[in-house]
């Protein structure tokens, strides 16, 4: 079944200038800029003034199935993460897991990358970049903590992930061997 | 970029496919997703596929299917022959028909027009040239 107009419209904050353009999306605000591009999905990106005068973004579904009224609201969602990271950033915290060996990690290449030794006690060296514009800290108040900052949450979140998975433990029982190196915390920069 | 132009009741449409060619109908009802029922003061109810049809910035404050009487005062008040005839759209339409109907000799007539026409633009533009080299 189609329906005949499917929309939702969302809040923007002042601080953050937003321009839409051929489904492009822009975010600009104090900790610098973000685009994203929606041309996958078929939606009608509109901003709007309301009659309090405060701005929104309008998204339009015309004649969408069940999947593209669905894609209204996750596609709002993105353009929060891009808000909140352009205004807040985000810092995902990661935790060593060992129970014999040490897990080595230096951090090199002016924060933007980490080699990991002494995984399970293995000679192999892991190597892993952060991507464009996150950053990689060794937390020096807690013990064997990372901190990875960005703007973007895609790639926060996607060099997290990099990092995690470099560190599977191969041939063994996972159940029993649970070293790793695990996110534990997912949040902004700006503590409120 | 957000559609400007809505399928509504009272929406003035030109019919651009079938026999009903060029014709502009008010949308009088909507049948369901794809058809729409349409009038026009000349013709008789009848439904139309909205694929058909193209929308024009005129509308008219109509009820859902109103009588004949009601509708052809509906679209005197609003004047719609005047508008369509003043837009941009519809003055090409009086263009367009205008040069399909013409003769071998209008179309003489009209050659030498343009070369009158081309002959002035090219002495002005020779002496912007002069003036500017």
């Amino acid at each position: 079944m189609k329906t005949i107009l499917s929309s939702e419209t969302m809040n923007i904050p002042d601080g953050v200038s937003i321009k839409v353009h051929a489904k492009v999306i822009e975010v600009e605000g104090p900790r610098g800029k973000l685009v994203r591009d929606f041309k996958h999905l078929n939606l009608d990106f509109q901003l709007i003034t309301d009659e309090n005068g405060k701005r929104k973004l309008k998204i339009d579904a015309w004649f969408g199935s069940r999947k593209t009224s669905a894609a209204i609201r996750t596609a709002l969602s993105h353009v929060e993460n891009l808000i909140t990271g352009v205004t807040k950033g985000y810092r995902y915290k990661m935790r060593f897991v060992y129970a014999h060996f040490p897990i080595n990690a230096s951090i090199t290449n002016n924060n933007r990358s980490i080699e990991i030794r002494n995984f399970l006690g293995e000679k192999k060296v892991r190597k892993v970049d952060m991507l464009n514009g996150v950053s990689v800290v060794r937390s020096d108040k807690v013990k064997d903590e990372l901190v990875l900052d960005g703007n973007d949450i895609e790639l926060v979140s996607r060099s997290c992930a990099l990092i995690n998975q470099k560190c599977h433990v191969k041939n063994k029982d996972i159940r029993k061997f649970l070293d790793g190196i695990y996110v534990s915390e997912k949040g902004t920069m700006l503590e409120e | 970029m957000p559609f400007k132009r809505y399928v509504e009741i009272g929406r003035v449409a030109q019919i651009n496919y079938g026999k009903e060619y060029g014709r502009l109908v008010v949308i009088v009802d909507v049948i369901d997703q794809n058809r729409a029922l349409v009038d026009a003061p000349d013709m008789v109810r009848s439904q139309v596929n909205f694929k058909r049809l193209s929308l024009t910035d005129i509308k008219i404050d109509i009820k859902r299917v109103p009588k004949k009487k009601d509708l052809i005062q509906a679209m005197d008040a609003a004047d719609v022959k005047n508008r369509w005839e003043k837009s941009s759209w519809g003055r090409k339409l009086i263009v367009q028909k205008r040069r399909a109907s013409l003769n071998d000799f209008d179309r003489f007539k009209i050659m030498l027009a343009k070369i009158k026409r081309a002959d002035v633009v090219r002495q002005e533009l020779a002496k912007l040239k002069k003036s500017a080299s």
